[in-house]
């Protein structure tokens, strides 16, 4: 049985497509990739099972069963003789792709419209899972665009926001290195909160008569690319589909992040509260 | 309001949000629509929010009411997954304020002025969860048959 295996894997993949034993491995191996894809670069939960079944029954593997949790796939098929194929895959939460996530997505549709053969489609998906972040300088920018504009709607002067700006991009830079550095979440999440609150008390500092900094504005902003929308709208969208065991461990990887930047800027205005005894703050 | 406080609203919830997508790796042709979602949810939580005895929880489920609905027209037209226009466009609604707020009043030790503000924000999260979920709920067949039945007049 296993040198069979082996054997069958050293066919090449034109004369597999004729076999329906290694049609059915194939396929399935196509479609757990497809939603492997998905949900590492955060489709909902949903969105992986109908891509599975999609992709499975358009190449014509009829008898598929999935159970997708927000980091495992478990995929079993069957084929005619009833011999079944299991798969498991183990997905770590991780980061995020939206671009991918479209990709994939137009990928299946077009799949299942009957436009490319499983061949080009193996290739397609090669190709899209190689598809790079943005340059680390964009999302930075990025990161403070949306921390100076949140932060001036949220209350924050003109001059407030300018520095926000500069705190956004400080703490994104900071979250993108650490990610490289495969940091855990609690150090991310609390360092951050600390250099957003360290950088915001040094900018009141900087304040003259004509021009008060205030703190508020200039926190609320900057945390604003340290929240966890992703796993947020995720988790509701789970649950709202009844799938609340991926929603809840999704809602509860939102929370803790929440919890870990308010220790963060806790911390930190605590320590400044105590030194000062309160007058400023 | 001013007129220069309504652009200056406008302007900063449409680049904020842009911000956003560009962190998450929206593609390009998507930064439009992202913004403009994130847009008209900040709006009409400015609207409701301005009314008398309306608390501002309320306004949060209006405007992520909105924010949902825009996000599923716009996946639709633009055949693209929900998720894209969605969470970049929740974000201006995320009780940023609150949670500082909870934060400071805690560590001054104004716990009751802290329990305040932090049932104040649990109370905007679950107004956003209620604002996403009921959209969401709608079957797509249904959704796609009354939006087909309003855009292009057919069924």
């Amino acid at each position: 049985m296993e040198s069979e295996m082996t054997e069958d894997r050293k066919i090449t993949k034109k004369e597999r497509t004729e076999q329906p034993d290694g049609e059915v491995k194939q396929v399935v191996d196509f479609a757990l990739e497809a939603g492997r894809i998905l949900l590492k670069n955060g489709g909902e939960i949903f969105r992986v099972e109908e891509t599975i079944t999609r992709i499975c029954q358009h190449f014509g593997v009829e008898h598929v069963d999935i159970f997708t949790l927000s980091h495992g796939i478990f995929v079993s098929a069957e084929n005619e003789k009833g011999e079944v194929y299991t798969r498991v895959k183990h997905i770590p939460l991780s980061g995020s792709h939206l671009g991918i996530v479209a990709e994939v997505n137009e990928l299946s549709r077009q799949i299942a419209g009957g436009k490319v053969t499983i061949l080009e489609a193996q290739e397609r998906l090669v190709q899209i899972d190689r598809i790079p972040p943005s340059r680390a300088r964009t999302q930075v920018l990025g990161a403070g665009m949306g921390a100076a504009c949140f932060g001036y709607l949220m209350g924050a002067s003109l001059a407030e926001s300018v520095v926000t700006f500069f705190i956004g991009c400080l703490v994104y830079l900071w979250v993108i290195l650490a990610k490289r550095c495969r940091l855990s979440k609690i150090i991310i999440n609390i360092a951050g909160g600390i250099m957003i609150t360290l950088c915001a008390i040094f900018a009141t500092r900087l304040s003259t008569a004509s021009m008060v900094f205030s703190l508020d504005g200039m926190i609320i902003g900057a945390i604003m690319p340290l929240i966890p929308g992703m796993a947020f709208t995720n988790a509701i969208r789970d649950i709202a589909d009844s799938d609340f065991l991926s929603g809840t461990v999704r809602m509860m990887d939102a929370l803790m992040v929440f919890v870990y930047i308010a220790v963060g800027v806790g911390i930190v205005l605590m320590t400044y509260n105590n030194m000062t005894g309160g007058f400023i703050l | 309001m001013t007129t220069q406080e309504i652009l200056s609203n406008l302007f900063c919830s449409f680049m904020g949000t842009v911000g956003f997508a560009i962190m998450y790796n929206v593609p390009k042709k998507y930064y439009l629509g992202c913004g403009a979602t994130g847009m008209a949810g900040w709006i009409m939580f400015l609207i409701v929010n301005a009314q008398n005895h309306i608390t501002s929880s309320v306004a949060s489920f209006f405007g992520a009411f909105v924010v949902v609905l825009m996000s599923r027209i716009l996946s639709v037209k633009m055949k693209c997954p929900i998720t894209i226009f969605l969470i970049s466009g929740i974000f201006p609604l995320v009780p940023g304020v609150g949670i500082y707020n909870t934060v400071y009043y805690i560590v001054t030790n104004q716990l009751t002025q802290a329990a305040l503000k932090g049932i104040e924000s649990l109370k905007i999260a679950f107004a956003i969860v209620m604002g996403i979920v009921i959209v969401v709920s709608v079957p797509r067949d249904v959704f796609h048959k009354v939006y087909y039945w309003f855009v292009a007049g057919k069924d």
